[in-house]
């Protein structure tokens, strides 16, 4: 089959590679139809999230139809549409029975990077490097799912594939970055980062009460998009004293809560970026955090800083100084895909979250490389890509 | 319906044998030297699993199950009212056996020996209720000879129990909560053979083991 390889830092490339086999009773095959790219790819293409390993094949937001189901599959069935949470969970560990489905015990059997590095490992993640279990991903023409029982939901009927898809990933981490703010009703949220993941995390945060939702970035058209499709307001970084804006906007309080779905390929006007920056590329920082800076920077006293932008390593001038004196909580973590997903499809089929807008760019498995390159510089108003790998 | 001492017999012969298991994939060497009591190396490891006790040793009782994780490799022969014999062959091939004798101590109480085998190890495994409904604490405890006979058996080649100890533990939890233990050694990708091989040295590196 077909499938999308990393090659090296910033290198992709189609190969023909072979197709996934069942090797554990609870595994399924789907036949992917549709396979989003993620802001995490980024960190994984560029090498700032560690083990990858050439050949890898990318890609964890996808959705499709079940093909094969292993003899202990019970809940799907082979012809179902599904959409599959990008986080691997058994179903039955201690983590899972308590839907913190991200922190599985038992989906990464490679979990020695992690536990070095981390002090202890959590779930494996499709098509995520070998830190994350070595899985191969979905920008492929089929993808093994580990306990399918438990990652994979049919999908409603009349749902486009290219809207179903980011109920895999975008939706379900947008949603738990709402749910950190713990929302009573009629709060102040700001949310660093217009990419799907900010975009689906405003929404959630109206969902869930919010009575304002801001939202921050430099890119024109993602602050548009936000702002047509979701009513939010909107701050360009670029131009604007965020924390200024920010504290005014609010007569002095400061946000109650802040979501911070950039990342640590974080961007930033002026010198401490240029800073961050240089101690990232000779890795005397791994990541770079500006946006969680201005985030600890920006919430009210005793508000609620929300962390859904990937981390993998150590930062440098962490305000914790901030956080500690503002009686901050601090809530962050890789998303509870299995525990959302099902409420969201609801709340899809029932129009009140259409993320189909998210999917500015859909291309072939071919066209991937150049799919990426787009989203990663953001050309033509890209959102997201969705790769067809059924397509010729 | 085996009696509880069988069926927690036969978690010992799990145990022996993916010891067996872990031994020839177990290549690191150790960042520390290990506790030394009487002249014996001694780790201790335990693992939580989130199955009551009963449960935990109920599970080996899982006919499909054992089948399915131990039979092909091993079986059980009862010697008297507390004491088995097992011969467990080693799946990574090689034809090597384990001989070992498992004596239950009590309740959740097991050792075992191995009486002919490549690693000449006592151990022991206790099963205690953990706290807090988080199920069952498996605490194990392996014991091997150094100096001379720990360079005949193997060990000092970097072979490392502890190691293995941790990678078995880790193991018989996923089978216990999931029914299986997950690897994603066979998922397709774009390498060449030659990268494939450079990638299974990686995988190996990343799978066996646990905290540091
Ligand atoms: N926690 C999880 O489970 C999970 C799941 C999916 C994605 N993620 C992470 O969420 C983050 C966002 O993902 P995405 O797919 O939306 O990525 P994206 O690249 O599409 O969007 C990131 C956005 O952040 C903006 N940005 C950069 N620096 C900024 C700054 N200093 N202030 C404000 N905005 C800034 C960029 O302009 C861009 O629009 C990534 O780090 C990704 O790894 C986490
Ligand atoms: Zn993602
Ligand atoms: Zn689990």
């Amino acid at each position: 089959m077909r499938a999308l390889c990393w090659e090296g830092v910033g290198k992709l490339a189609v190969r023909d590679v072979p197709e996934p086999t069942i090797r554990s009773g609870g595994d399924i095959l789907v036949k992917v139809r549709a396979s989003s790219v993620c802001g995490s790819d980024l960190h994984l293409i560029n090498g700032y999230l560690p083990a990858m390993r050439e050949g890898d094949i990318l890609g964890h937001e996808f959705m499709g139809e079940v093909v094969e189901t292993g003899p202990d599959v019970r809940r799907i069935s082979v012809g179902d549409r599904v959409v599959v949470g990008s986080v691997v969970a058994c179903g039955s560990c201690w983590y899972c029975r308590t839907e913190q489905f991200s922190l599985c015990d038992n989906s990464n059997p490679q979990p020695v990077f992690t536990e070095k590095l981390w002090g202890h490992s959590p779930a494996g993640i499709l098509g995520y490097s070998h830190a994350a279990g070595g899985y191969s991903g979905s920008h492929a023409e089929y993808i093994r799912v580990p306990f399918g029982d438990v990652g994979a939901f049919t999908v409603p009927d009349g749902v486009p594939d290219d809207s179903v898809v980011f109920a895999s990933d975008a939706m379900p981490t947008g949603w738990m970055a709402a749910d950190f703010c713990n929302l009573k009703g009629g709060e102040v949220v700001a949310v660093w980062g217009a990419g799907g993941v900010g975009q689906m995390a405003a929404r959630s945060a109206q969902i869930l009460g919010a009575e304002r939702v801001v939202v921050i970035d430099r890119l024109p058209e993602r602050l548009a998009t936000a702002s047509q499709r979701l009513g939010v307001e909107t701050i360009n970084y670029a131009e604007t004293d965020v924390l200024e804006a920010l504290r005014e906007m609010t007569a002095g309080r400061g946000p109650d809560a802040c979501i911070e779905a950039v990342g640590m390929e974080s961007h930033d006007v002026g010198p401490a970026y240029a800073y961050d920056k240089a101690k990232q590329t000779v890795r005397a920082q791994t990541d770079r955090p500006t946006s969680v800076r201005q985030a600890i920077m920006a919430a009210r006293k005793g508000g609620t800083v929300s962390i859904v932008g990937v981390y993998g390593g150590l930062v440098d001038k962490f305000p914790l100084g901030a956080a500690m004196n503002k009686a901050l909580v601090l809530r962050m973590g890789q998303m509870h895909a299995q525990r959302y997903i099902p409420m969201l499809l609801d709340r899809v089929a029932a129009g009140e979250i259409d993320p189909g807008y998210l999917a500015t760019h859909p291309m072939s498995l071919e066209q991937g490389a150049r799919g990426y390159e787009i989203f990663e510089k953001k050309e033509d108003g890209c959102l997201r890509t969705v790769l067809h790998p059924q397509a010729a | 319906m085996p009696s509880n001492a069988t069926r927690w017999a036969l978690a010992g012969a799990a145990a022996v044998t993916a010891l067996g298991v872990t031994r020839t994939v177990a290549r690191r060497r150790h960042r520390h030297q290990p506790d030394r009591e009487d002249g014996w190396y001694v780790v201790r490891r335990g693992i939580t699993v989130d199955r009551p006790v009963d449960a935990v040793i109920g599970f080996w009782t899982d006919r499909e199950r054992l089948d399915r994780g131990l039979a092909e490799w091993a079986t059980l022969e009862q010697l008297d009212a507390n004491r088995w014999r097992c011969v467990a062959a080693d799946p990574a091939g090689g034809g090597t056996e384990w001989r070992a004798e498992i004596t239950v101590d009590g309740p959740g109480r097991l050792s075992w020996r191995v009486t002919d085998g490549p690693v000449a190890q006592p151990a022991r495994v206790e099963l205690v209720t953990a706290p807090q409904d988080r199920g069952t604490e498996i605490r194990a405890e392996l014991r091997w000879r150094s100096g001379p006979i720990r360079r005949a058996v193997g060990l000092a080649g970097g072979t490392d129990p502890d190691l293995g100890l941790r990678t078995a533990l880790r193991r018989i939890k996923s089978l216990i909560e999931t029914g299986h233990v997950l690897d994603t050694r066979h998922d397709p990708s774009g390498r060449s053979p030659r990268q494939e091989r450079a990638t299974d040295k990686v995988r190996e590196k990343l799978m066996v083991g646990g905290r540091p």
